[in-house]
């Protein structure tokens, strides 16, 4: 789980940048740009520290 | 006399321009004799001929002797240095001299807002120190204290030259010229700055310059700046070796790489040349390139080491451990404000020239924020729990200050206090959001005030930045000044600094996460439950903090760890 955090995260990135290449309009680069920063946010805190918590010192 | 004393400076100078004027048309007007030849060049004959300075009228040997108690006698044309002392004082002579008192001017300026920068340390270890307890504050106090060694090492070996090794010069400085070598990749068609190459050791590719030092120490104290960051949120559990380990690859690699895209001619500096987007990702003084790099690594460490012993009862309700000294962490928030005075009017890399006197502008802002951040946590607080809270009073100050960084040289003082309240309520949200949504622990609150925050002034540039700053020109290249979506800029410089905050989250979280995932694996981040139960100061640095003092039996341990 931990890996698909991560995989995650940089897809958020990937989808950020790509809107660099595919699209002059600056809405569509805005849109991309604040889904990119949503999926990061869903990998960090939704994925990986699920994943952390998963095993966490305060549940043992 | 008295009219003399006061018009000797400025007179001088005119009168030497007007010699100098003279001198340039005798020269440009041929010899009756020889009307076909070609007239000598103007410029040069000019430039070296001795200028007549008597009406400068420097004072005499006798009144020198007397003293010069009301200081109209000293710095006169006497002080201007010559490069022929039989010729006598010529044009170049003066001219070299204003070129010369400029970069002086820009390097004393960029120097002493180093140091005040480099004296934030000390306030970010009080800070961190007193917010945590007793029994780990030798540790504590520690890793603030060596972080600036270890970084300041890291990046002197190869830090800065992967920062700023492809710079390119920097104008204000004089120059820096051996700072040319920027690897680069095609992306979409265009050149994408990743990293420099000139600089390691500060002397590889000709940077033993005097202007490549000045540059250094500037980018060195705010390169430690984030790297501080790091240790308070990781406080309390870090083992230090592991810590050691992580602060070098830190300042070595993942502060520069983002700093490089940023501030060293990257590729998220030439977002706006390359794609139209504004002026680029434009983040004045770091909220982004400091303190979000800083917050986020923070974040990945603080996930990977888990909470303290105690912090979280079975049920994942959160339990306050509170600090042992809350007068040592506002006096450290006063430190550090009095430091931002450095990180952010210091960013001109100037006081002369190229719209450097911006820079009070750009304090008065950090100034407005800093308060307008206290005001937005300290009512909250009163308000969502009945009491003035103190530590959240202090980090509010911290959350508008870090808020700030990034728009201080764009926005005027309207921006600059609403962007200060708006992270002093937000750091708050953040920070209960992480304690008891996230459950991420974070005994300083280095994440919400450093990362949060950081990347609420990223994005704020894009809003509020006004359009009236103009350094030099133009900014990362673009010609005119950085404006925001709320001030007719249009949405371009907003999606830049949003590409920006993604690549913070996406690509920085990432190196970091993964670097210290290596670390935990190999070397292991966390210390031993009984050592973090009986406190760091034994165990990992074998003295007491504070040895003559009885320490309470451990109180944090309610719950799990009491068991």
């Amino acid at each position: 789980m931990k890996l698909v955090g991560i995989l995650v995260v940089l897809a958020g990135w990937l989808v950020a940048v790509v809107g660099l290449g595919i699209t002059q309009s600056t809405g569509a680069r805005l849109l991309l740009a604040i889904l990119g920063f949503v999926i990061c946010l869903v990998g960090i805190l939704g994925v990986l520290n699920k994943a952390h918590m998963k095993n966490a010192v305060w549940k043992a | 006399m008295k009219l003399y004393r006061r018009m000797k400076a400025g007179s001088w100078i005119v009168l030497a321009l007007l010699s100098c004027f003279g001198l340039a048309a005798r020269a440009q007007t041929p010899a009756p004799s020889a009307p076909a030849a070609v007239a000598p060049a103007p410029v040069a004959p000019a430039m070296a001929q001795p200028l007549d300075t008597k009406a400068a009228a420097p004072p005499s040997s006798d009144d020198l002797v007397k003293g010069d108690p009301g200081g109209t006698m000293t710095g006169t044309v006497s002080d201007v240095v010559v490069s022929d002392s039989k010729k006598g004082l010529t044009l170049a002579d003066t001219v070299n001299q204003v070129g010369q008192n400029r970069i002086a001017i820009n390097f004393v300026w960029t120097l002493v807002t180093g140091f005040l920068v480099m004296f934030m340390q000390a306030g970010f270890a009080i800070v961190e120190t007193g917010l945590c307890r007793a029994k780990n504050a030798n540790h504590t106090m520690m890793m603030n204290f060596m972080v600036y060694g270890f970084g300041l090492f890291a990046y002197w070996v190869c830090g800065f030259a992967i920062q700023m090794g492809g710079v390119g010069g920097v104008s204000t400085l004089g120059g820096a010229a051996p700072l040319n070598a920027e690897t680069s990749i095609t992306v979409f068609g265009k050149s994408w700055g990743l990293f420099g190459t000139h600089g390691f050791f500060l002397t590889q590719g000709g940077t033993y310059d005097v202007a490549v030092m000045v540059l250094f120490l500037f980018q060195m104290v705010f390169m430690d700046t984030a790297l501080t960051i790091v240790t308070g949120a990781a406080a309390e559990r870090w083992k230090y070796v592991a810590f050691a380990t992580s602060s070098i690859f830190m300042g070595a690699l993942t502060y520069p790489l983002f700093g490089n895209w940023a501030w060293g001619g990257g590729w998220l500096a030439t977002l706006g040349s390359n794609y139209g987007l504004g002026h680029g990702y434009a983040d004045f003084a770091g909220s982004g390139v400091v303190h979000a790099v800083g917050g986020i690594t923070a974040l990945a460490l603080s996930m990977i080491l888990g909470p303290r012993l105690g912090k979280y009862n079975r049920d994942g309700s959160p339990n306050a451990i509170p600090g042992h000294d809350i007068m040592i962490v506002l006096t450290g928030c006063f430190i550090l404000a009095f430091g931002w005075f450095g990180f952010n009017p210091g960013s001109t890399l100037a006081a002369s020239g190229n719209g450097a006197l911006r820079i009070g502008s750009i304090a008065v802002n950090t100034m407005l924020a800093g308060c307008t951040g206290s005001f937005g946590a300290i009512l909250y607080m009163w308000m969502r729990y009945g009491k003035p809270d103190a530590s959240m009073t202090g980090n509010g100050l911290l959350a508008g200050l870090v808020a700030i960084t990034a728009p201080s040289g764009f926005v005027n003082t309207v921006g600059a206090a609403i962007i200060g309240l708006i992270a002093g309520v937000l750091v708050c949200l953040s920070v209960e959001f992480f304690d008891r949504v996230a459950r991420i622990d974070d005994p300083v609150g280095a994440i919400s005030v450093h990362g949060t925050n950081g990347i609420w002034g990223v994005i704020s540039v894009g809003l509020f930045a006004d359009g009236k700053s103009n350094y030099g020109g133009s900014w990362n290249g673009v010609n005119g000044s950085v404006q925001g979506l709320f001030y007719g800029g249009g949405g371009g410089q907003l999606v830049a600094q949003l590409i920006g905050v993604v690549t913070l989250v996406g690509i920085i979280f990432t190196i970091s996460y993964v670097a210290n995932f290596v670390i935990d694996f190999f070397i292991g981040q966390r210390v031993r439950p009984e050592d973090e139960l009986a406190g760091l100061d034994i165990p990992e640095m074998g003295a007491l903090c504070y040895p003559d003092f009885v320490l309470k039996p451990d109180q944090g341990a309610r719950g799990v760890a009491a068991d």
